[in-house]
């Protein structure tokens, strides 16, 4: 069957984003107000065409487990396909990392047998904390022109040291992949890679059986020389959401029209889960400016600069500026906040101060009362 | 498979009293409070009391309608045995007609109702702004043994002669019914919401189709058929808020009510939720100079200028230097930079141009008789700089040509 099969993974890392990844796994942390992460790679597939997903995930997959659901939300509820969820407790014996994957290769390893089901030809393989809008199906169509063995989309933005970086020749091919720089350069890796099921299923046979489990050491790095792999540059919006402060700076972000107005192309729109709540409520004591309000909100204190989730409660004489303030947040009469991210179902009680630094957020773990 | 209750929701109604707005979609379909539509009330309210098989009956301009049903699953109405199902009027072995009445549109969907063989039918209005326990009218049915029952509301007495007035006993069973009484004997306002006794209805709709002076209508010929015949009729009193969207004035009230507290409309009540289509956009971004007060506000709004005492509905975008009050922006609107909108409906998709001014406050006129809402139906578009004076309506063929 022509197209492509999406592979998502979305287990648990050693990332930088403390309190908030303590009851989740990346794909399933909340972000611009009405998301979750993996809502836009999932969005990605679905407007490229994509039917069939598969999710691997690992950890605490609870939220993501009960984010994802059927699938409806994406329109992956099929009868055929559809959206699939391979959370690791059914392959736990293949694994010896401590009741982590090492790596890609061995979470590829532990759904062999959903791999050799898939129907398609090409397998588009993605992480979950990538917050972009990408024409996947460009992607496809250059790596069937190129004729390479694997597709890379990269991007001339650099990050920090700890992303991986490709060399390119003049023809796009990658000539070198490395990572743990202390100075970036090249085009960055956004982990995206686009190659055949028939290729896939080689390697993740190849690698299970020399108990190698890396993607990027085993295949990128170990067999960049046999394999041709073409690097796809994207010079569009990407974000990768791995510490508290890139996940802060990436949130702020958001207020500027111009990537809202990418990020959220009408033409190929990011779906979220739907939900129940109304319109918000806008009554503010002070001012309510520069923020994004999801639904359900009610305010009447004063909010500057913030992103505000689903069902946020600002009381009068609250003022909160620089703030990400998650489902179901209250703020409390006359409380002050500023900089802080609290997680789902947090109150900020009556006259109460709190202050995070503009670079380092103070952040809220779910449900606490301060 | 046997339904104790089935309810039919009446949605066929041009709403020609909504004038440029219901011109290509039916009364139910309207935009209402940002995010839902009015069917979304009587669809919610059906799922929060308990009834999970509901017909609705569409006439005029179905197509807005049906799409915005698709499936049913916002209601969790999407059920193997029940659900949502839309009742077209349709073509038979003796021929087909449009239903006459709201007794007609059932009459012609008995068929429909004795697939579920239930005890009990309840008739409901696709066009009012309410929420509403049927279960606990169902009971005061059962308990009464009523063969109709009446929902009712108290009305102020000066009022009361615009509605269907009910006069009851010391039992609350209805004596007599009067449609918009010059004297009326009671201030009990029929809400236009019935349980029957499905077997007596049911003989009560062929009776009524038999007759061909009959304008096969509830009101005006079921009700009172049933109340001379001495059946037992019962008015159920509700108390909270209820509105008739069915004027443009009525409509725009009920979506003010919304925006202001002790009115009984709330809009972030949680204890009965309004269920709705979730559309596919982005949160509202606020922009940092604007100045929004009083105001619902739904996702994918991108306000930069002043918006005082409106609801904004869904995608709705207000430019800079705009001001916008005492109005309802339904879905997609767009009013550019220094734009004013006062006490006025935009419709969805219109596009008010820079500069331009749309409708004025009560103020700004000398004779209150010539003051109004204005009105721009959907896809209406207004020149930068245009002026469109209080009480004006206009409609997409306004400044452009368009195909009937």
């Amino acid at each position: 069957m022509k197209g492509m099969h999406g592979i998502i993974f979305s287990y648990e890392k050693k990332t930088g984003l403390r309190e908030l990844i303590e009851h989740r796994v990346h794909g399933s942390i909340p972000f611009a107000g009405d998301y979750r992460v993996v809502d836009f790679m999932l969005s990605n597939m679905v407007n490229a065409g994509i039917t069939d997903v598969g999710v691997i995930m690992h950890g605490k997959c609870q939220s993501l487990l009960d984010h994802l659901g059927t699938g409806k939300s994406w329109d992956l509820s099929r009868r055929n396909g559809g959206l699939t969820l391979l959370p690791a407790f059914a392959y736990a014996e293949n694994r010896d990392g401590a009741g982590q994957f090492r790596g890609k290769m061995e979470a590829l390893g532990c759904v062999v047998d959903y791999l050799e089901h898939i129907r398609q030809d090409y397998v588009v393989l993605c992480d979950s904390d990538l917050v972009i809008n990408l024409p996947l199906q460009d992607v496809l169509q250059s790596h069937m022109e190129t004729g390479a063995d694997i597709t890379a989309v990269c991007t001339s933005a650099l990050g920090d040291g700890s992303d991986t970086y490709f060399e390119l020749d003049e023809t796009g091919r990658v000539t070198d992949t490395i990572y743990n720089i202390h100075t970036p350069e090249g085009h960055r890796c956004l982990n995206i890679f686009v190659m055949s099921k028939a290729l896939l299923l080689n390697l993740v046979e190849d690698c299970m059986a020399h108990n190698q489990y890396s993607f990027r050491r085993c295949v990128l790095q170990e067999r960049g020389g046999e394999l041709h792999i073409n690097g796809w540059v994207w010079d569009g919006y990407a974000a990768r959401i791995n510490t508290i402060e890139t996940y802060y700076q990436r949130s702020m972000e958001m207020l500027r029209p111009e990537l809202r107005a990418e990020l959220f192309d009408p033409s190929r729109p990011i779906f979220g889960k739907e939900n129940d709540a109304p319109s918000s409520y806008i009554d503010p004591t002070g001012e309510c400016v520069n923020s994004l309000i999801a639904d359900g909100c009610d305010i009447r204190g004063t909010v500057r600069n913030c992103v505000l989730f689903r069902g946020v409660q600002v009381e009068p004489g609250a003022d909160v500026e620089g703030c990400i303030l998650l489902k179901g947040t209250v703020v409390k009469k006359g409380a002050i906040v500023r900089n802080v991210i609290t997680d789902k179902y947090v109150t900020i009680r009556e006259n109460s101060t709190l202050m995070g630094g503009e670079n380092y957020p103070l952040v809220i773990a779910r449900g606490t009362k301060v | 498979m046997k339904k104790e209750c089935v309810a039919m929701l009446l949605a066929g109604g041009q709403g020609s009293r909504l004038y440029v707005l219901t011109g290509d979609m039916a009364k139910p379909a309207v935009p209402f409070g940002g995010k839902f539509r009015i069917i979304d009330f009587p669809l919610s309210n059906c799922t929060n009391s308990g009834i999970d098989t509901v017909g609705v009956l569409t006439q005029y301009r179905p197509l807005e309608l049906n799409s915005y049903i698709g499936n049913d699953q916002p209601w969790e109405l999407d059920r193997a045995n029940g659900g949502v199902h839309i009742l077209p009027p349709y073509q038979s072995a003796t021929g087909a007609s449009w239903y006459k009445g709201t007794a007609n549109a059932i009459y012609q969907n008995i068929g429909f109702v004795d697939m579920y063989d239930p005890e009990y039918v309840a008739v409901l209005s696709g066009d009012h702004i309410y929420k509403m326990d049927y279960s606990d009218m169902l009971r005061c049915h059962k308990e009464t043994g009523a063969a109709c029952t009446i929902s009712v509301m108290e009305v102020p007495w000066s009022e009361a002669s615009r509605f269907g007035i009910m006069a009851v006993d010391e039992q609350d069973r209805i004596t007599e019914f009067a449609e918009k009484p010059k004297e009326p004997k009671s201030n009990l306002a029929s809400m236009g919401i019935y349980i029957f006794t499905w077997k007596k209805l049911r003989q009560y709709l062929i009776e009524d189709e038999a007759n061909p002076d009959s304008a096969n209508d509830f009101g005006k010929n079921i009700i009172p058929a049933m109340l001379s015949n001495g059946e037992n009729m019962v008015a159920y009193r509700f108390e909270g808020y209820w509105k008739d969207v069915g004027t443009l004035d009525s409509l725009w009230d009920a979506n003010m009510d919304m925006l202001m507290p002790g009115s009984g409309l709330n809009l972030l009540d949680k204890s009965w939720p309004i269920y709705g289509r979730t559309p596919v956009c982005p949160p509202t971004l606020i922009g940092p100079k604007a100045d929004v007060g009083n105001s619902a506000v739904a996702k994918g709004c991108t306000i930069f200028g002043e918006v005082k005492n409106s609801v904004m509905s869904t995608g709705a975008t207000v430019g800079k230097g705009a001001t916008v009050s005492y109005s309802v922006v339904m879905p997609g609107a767009v009013i550019e930079d220094g734009a004013t909108v006062a006490y006025a409906i935009v419709g969805e998709n219109c596009h008010i141009g820079a500069g331009a001014s749309v409708g004025a406050g009560p103020e700004t006129v000398t004779n209150p008789n010539q003051w109004g809402i204005t009105v721009l139906g959907p896809d209406t578009l207004v020149k930068p700089g245009e002026k469109v004076a209080p009480k004006t309506m206009l409609d997409k063929g306004h400044n452009r040509e368009v195909k009937a």
